[in-house]
């Protein structure tokens, strides 16, 4: 997995490359901890491929910013991973961290 | 009643069904599961799920929700709610470990041969029935996500001899090719549809064969896992169920 980060408006822009699995998480789970900016916005449209592991680690770090007062958003994601995320809830979850601070 | 419980193989015959699945672990050990828990003299439940990442860690939360699972059922057998129940107190034990579990469960009657199903994150079921194919449409949030499980509800279906009811995890559907193409849901439900007339095990042989046929054998990143379940006769038809 690759990752290339910038900065665009003054947020941070994480554009991930590649696949996404349990060996690979905490790489990118450190990339979005070190980020200082208030919005980061995990750019997926390289990603080919995401596993159980990369959902959770995906929704525990939008909570983890939200707890902070900031916000980490997904964008371009890719058809069949949009279909595979939106089986498991996370659309649902992201919504919930929205109204309910207990999601 | 039989029950085979057999390496990574379980089989039942009861309850007017013959049911047949198993689990193939790709690479260490991960967090798919299957299993059939008879009730009493005419329910049986069948699970199918997967927690999130692999090794000890999910092998131990896997054993703990099927454990909790067991638990729900004998509080209150009603479907939805042994799901709400599971998603409060496994979902406790899945988040202490930020983690988060998929999971189907079905609930057959074999005397009324009514199939009911709910769905927490999972690929739902697909239904062969006459040589038709189609999907369940239940869904619903995932175990461990959110405090209150949030769902479409229960999804029931009544069956008759002959129809067929298939569980997967995303091994299967996921699976590549070494092109990088996804086998996909719509190539198991063309292989599924085939399957008309065809006993359990041979129907899950057939799927497992079309998946290496696809991928040509190469390794996979996720535990396939593959559960069937075809109705025989009604329940107490025969002596023995």
């Amino acid at each position: 997995m690759e990752i290339r980060i910038y900065q665009k408006e003054g947020m941070a822009v994480l554009e991930l490359e590649g696949e996404m699995d349990f060996s690979n998480v905490e790489q990118f789970q450190q990339e979005i901890q070190r980020r200082p900016e208030e919005v980061v916005e995990v750019d997926l449209q390289g990603l080919r491929f995401i596993d159980s592991s990369g959902v959770g680690m995906l929704l525990s770090q939008a909570r983890y910013l939200h707890r902070q007062g900031r916000t980490l958003r997904f964008v371009r994601i890719p058809g069949l991973i949009r279909e595979d995320l939106e089986l498991i809830g996370f659309f649902r979850v992201l919504e919930a961290l929205e109204t309910n601070s207990h999601a | 009643m039989l029950e085979v419980a057999k390496g990574n193989g379980q089989i039942l015959r009861a309850y007017g069904l013959e049911c047949n699945g198993s689990s193939l672990p790709a690479g260490q050990v991960g967090g798919d599961f299957f299993e059939f828990i008879p009730w009493n003299e005419r329910t049986v439940f069948t699970v199918i799920g997967d927690v999130m990442g692999k090794g000890f860690q999910a092998a131990r939360l896997m054993e703990t929700i099927r454990q909790i699972l067991r638990e729900c059922i004998g509080i209150n057998p009603h479907p939805l709610e042994v799901v709400r129940q599971l998603n409060k107190l496994g979902g406790y034990e899945l988040q202490k470990y930020g983690s988060f579990a998929t999971l189907c469960l079905l609930c057959y009657d074999g005397i009324a041969r009514r199939l009911t199903c709910v769905n927490a994150g999972h690929h739902p079921p697909l239904l062969l029935s006459h040589g038709q194919v189609k999907a369940a449409e239940c869904r619903g949030v995932a175990l461990g996500l959110l405090e209150d499980y949030l769902g479409s509800g229960i999804e029931e279906f009544f069956l008759a001899a002959g129809d067929t009811v298939v569980l997967y995890t995303d091994g299967v559907v996921e699976a590549c090719s070494p092109g990088g193409h996804r086998y996909g849901l719509e190539r198991l439900k063309e292989v599924v549809r085939l399957q008309h007339g065809v006993d359990v095990d041979k129907i899950k042989k057939n799927i497992l064969f079309d998946l290496d046929t696809f991928t040509h054998g190469v390794s996979q990143k996720d535990d396939v896992t593959l559960v069937v379940l075809k109705v025989t006769e009604k329940a107490g038809d025969k002596d023995g169920d």
